[in-house]
């Protein structure tokens, strides 16, 4: 085996190429893993989203929340259904909600459709750790509003204190921000069901009813008991099917994200060939050399190999890195399924750190082989003549 | 210009090395054009839509807040305006598919007078008249699925609790960089299915949208201050807007992504510059020699300068060349927006954008090819010659 020393004080003497491809190959990195961490935030945020025993109803037929609608009648005999869950007060975890997908500007001016969600009470113990961060909780009835940590400062009056303006003769106070454990509700914001009914003219109807039931036993009989009365016309839903359903939005990033990795990576490996080729045409005479003193053939072979993926593996590594600034990161973008704005956080997690060193191993291999195999192949003596 | 052979043999002097330069720069400049091409056809796309002088009015609330049927014929009365259709989007599954196309429910009588850009036989027209649950479709739809005149189309309501059962009287065809994926039917037939579900009758005299067409662009904000003043103060208040604005509003809803594709797209470039870059001082730090006998016989020093870089900006511009040219030419000849799953109706590499990223390649050739240039103008004739190897 040829030290290890040989090759880092080759990199060290070549120290501006090493430099530029360093730099290079770590963007690649970089720009390869945003895609993906961003597919796994949106990933993560729908599966903390279902609980396994809760359960979304909605009309026969429809495939969201937002088109779900039936009427407040039917919704309300749901409270008193057998299974259900209660919270400490002793009320049914079952939660009433109506959902409005108005345009509110973002603070740089661009239009999204947010999904505004009309709640009651019980509503905040339907989600995983519901918390309020500042502020403090709705009041019914009061034409107030929660915005979601996420959120908050992103829309124009969206900041605790400030009024949020949502349609013509639509608007309310934002009286708290609050989080949910990083769940889809955090997409969302949340004012008294009442409050959106009369605003939007839709008193006696709801978009969906979220249900909790005290086992998994009892939910199946929910399930049943909701999906076999006729007279409602009605689908209960897992909550945790109903949120796999949606992952389909996070397939586009997911997508450009392979686009993005796959074409860089090619892209960098030439670079990689590149600076291996110029290293091996440089050190003809040491190849000549190392032959000469009795190394093998696979030896040099690796030596170059480890080489190529050693520079490579730095970029990398440095790539990597320049993510992590990337985890405050709040990222706005359209959620295919519901047609609304999702708030994304970039999420440092195996995915990333996957990507990271597939493209990194493959541009330090692909990179390196080629060259790699030009050194063992040089003939030893001409390559000791060689000035 | 007279120097183009020595430059050019230079660059082929080390074939390998300048090879994987271009393909390394084809390669991501092929990215860099998929990725800005998405932010330019829509761009793009608006603006054509200006010269259409078309309005469209939703509800203050968003999109899926009603509009009254009955302010259609207001909007016809107002001054200045051609024709008023209404435009409900039935989000129908076809065939277990959900969102498989747009499909909206409109005035089959002034419809194609709205949208005079999508031309359909006269014949067809008039079936689609006199058919309730006659629709018409697109082009790209008709052919990527083998739909034909004549054939039924049902689609199953899952925003509205109700089924439609068409049949395809007509095909429009259309500029190619719209979406000529859509379905057109009967407004009234959508109200009849509504009417007769009991879910569905509180919801009926919906509208959805209205599409209102303008005589000139005089005309637009009057027509839309008039829509929006009419209902200001009932309870359906509504919001009227040119319909590139209203287009608009889908590009705004990608939100960070467009930050994210322009953040990559810099990265990108930035990559390229390293790439050429070191490449370049590579094949200089190999002619040091013969840089110096250049100038021992002499050439200037903004000469030899003029060589380095023009060499750089020859790779660097091949590669953007093979890179920019090449995916226009292939997203010309294959049409992935078919495999796009409508989240990109349209795609096709705009001549402004592969423009765009050649202006990158001979900026990426200008900067990586800048330092190795200087260092070979600032070349000491005694220092090169010296040098051995």
């Amino acid at each position: 085996m040829i030290p290890l020393k040989y090759n880092l004080r080759n990199l060290r003497v070549r120290w501006t190429s090493t430099v530029m491809t360093v730099l290079g190959t770590g963007m690649v990195v970089w720009s390869s893993c945003i895609s993906f961490g961003l597919a796994d935030g949106l990933r993560h945020s729908l599966r903390v989203s279902g609980d396994p025993l809760d359960l979304i109803v909605l009309r026969k037929g429809a495939t969201n929340e937002i088109n779900g609608g039936f009427y407040l009648e039917i919704a309300e005999e749901l409270r008193t259904l057998e299974g259900v869950a209660r919270d400490k007060e002793g009320r049914p975890l079952v939660s009433l909600e109506l959902l409005n997908t108005p345009l509110i500007s973002r603070r740089d001016g661009s239009r999204a459709t947010v999904m505004v969600r009309g709640v009651e009470a019980v509503s905040a113990g339907l989600r995983p750790s519901f918390q309020i961060e500042s502020g403090r909780m709705l009041e019914a009835g009061r034409g107030e509003c929660l915005v979601s940590r996420a959120m908050t400062g992103r829309f124009l009056g969206s900041r605790l204190g400030e009024t949020l303006k949502v349609g013509e003769n639509e608007s309310y106070r934002v009286v708290g921000v609050f989080s949910a454990g990083g769940s889809a509700a955090e997409s969302e914001i949340w004012v008294d069901r009442k409050d959106l009914e009369r605003n939007t003219g839709r008193e006696g109807s709801v978009s969906c009813v979220q249900i909790r039931a005290g086992s998994v036993g009892g939910r199946e009989k929910l399930v049943a008991a909701i999906e076999g009365e006729t007279r409602f016309k009605l689908q209960a839903i897992r909550e945790v099917d109903y949120y796999a359903s949606q992952a389909r939005s996070g397939g586009f990033l997911t997508f450009s994200g392979i686009l993005i990795a796959g074409l860089l990576t090619l892209g960098a490996m030439f670079a990689a060939a590149n600076t291996m080729y110029a290293a091996v045409s440089a050190r003809g005479r040491e190849i000549g050399t190392l032959r000469a003193i009795g190394f093998s053939r696979s030896s040099i072979l690796l030596s170059f190999l480890f080489e190529s993926i050693l520079i490579c593996s730095v970029g990398g590594f440095l790539g990597l890195l320049a993510t992590l600034p990337l985890g405050s990161l709040a990222f706005g973008t359209i959620n295919s399924a519901t047609l609304s704005e999702v708030t994304i956080g970039f999420r440092f997690g195996p995915p990333v750190m996957v990507v990271a060193f597939l493209t990194t191993l493959a541009m330090g291999t692909f990179g390196g082989l080629f060259p790699a195999l030009r050194a063992i192949r040089l003939d030893v003596v001409r390559a000791l003549r060689a000035l | 210009m007279k120097y183009f052979g020595y430059i050019w043999r230079n660059a082929r002097r080390n074939p390998i090395r300048s090879a994987l330069t271009i393909a390394s720069v084809a390669i991501s400049m092929f990215l860099m054009m998929i990725l800005l091409s998405f932010l330019a056809i829509n761009s793009e796309t608006v603006n054509d839509l200006k010269m259409h002088n078309r309005l469209i009015t939703i509800s203050s609330q968003g999109f899926s807040q009603p509009v009254p049927i009955a302010l259609v014929r207001q909007a016809v009365a107002m001054d200045g305006v051609v024709a008023a259709s209404p435009m409900n989007y039935f989000g129908g599954m076809y065939q277990e598919e959900s969102l498989p196309f747009a499909q909206y429910g409109v005035d089959a009588d002034v419809i194609f007078s709205i949208y005079e850009e999508f031309p359909v036989a006269t014949e067809q027209l008039e079936s689609f008249r006199q058919d309730r649950s006659g629709c018409i479709i697109g082009r790209k739809l008709a052919d990527e699925r083998k739909i034909e005149v004549g054939d039924r189309l049902p689609l199953k309501g899952t925003i509205y609790p109700c089924n439609l059962d068409l049949t395809v009287r007509g095909i429009f065809d259309g500029p190619s960089g719209r979406d000529l994926r859509a379905c057109w039917f009967h407004w009234d037939y959508l109200e009849e299915s509504r009417k007769q579900s009991s879910e569905g009758r509180g919801r009926s005299g919906n509208a959805g949208a209205i599409v209102v067409k303008c005589r000139t662009t005089d005309d637009l904000t009057r027509v839309a201050e008039a829509i929006d003043g009419s209902t200001r103060n009932s309870d359906a208040a509504t919001r009227t807007q040119t319909e590139e604005s209203f287009v608009r509003i889908f590009l705004e809803m990608y939100g960070d992504v467009r930050g994210l594709i322009r953040n990559v797209g810099l990265a990108v470039v930035f990559s390229l510059f390293c790439v050429a870059g070191n490449a370049m001082a590579m094949s200089i730090r190999e002619r040091v020699t013969e840089i110096a006998v250049l100038k021992a016989i002499g050439f200037t020093a903004p000469r030899v300068l003029f060589f380095v870089l023009a060499e750089a900006v020859l790779l660097s511009v091949l590669g953007g060349l093979i890179g920019a040219l090449g995916a226009k030419l292939i997203f010309d000849v294959i049409d992935v927006s078919r495999y796009g799953g409508g989240m990109v109706p349209i795609f096709y590499v705009p001549w402004s954008t592969a423009l765009l990223g050649l202006g990158a390649a001979v900026l990426i050739g200008l900067a990586s090819g800048f330092l190795p240039a200087i260092n070979a103008a600032r070349l000491s004739v005694v220092e090169g010659l010296r040098k051995v190897g």
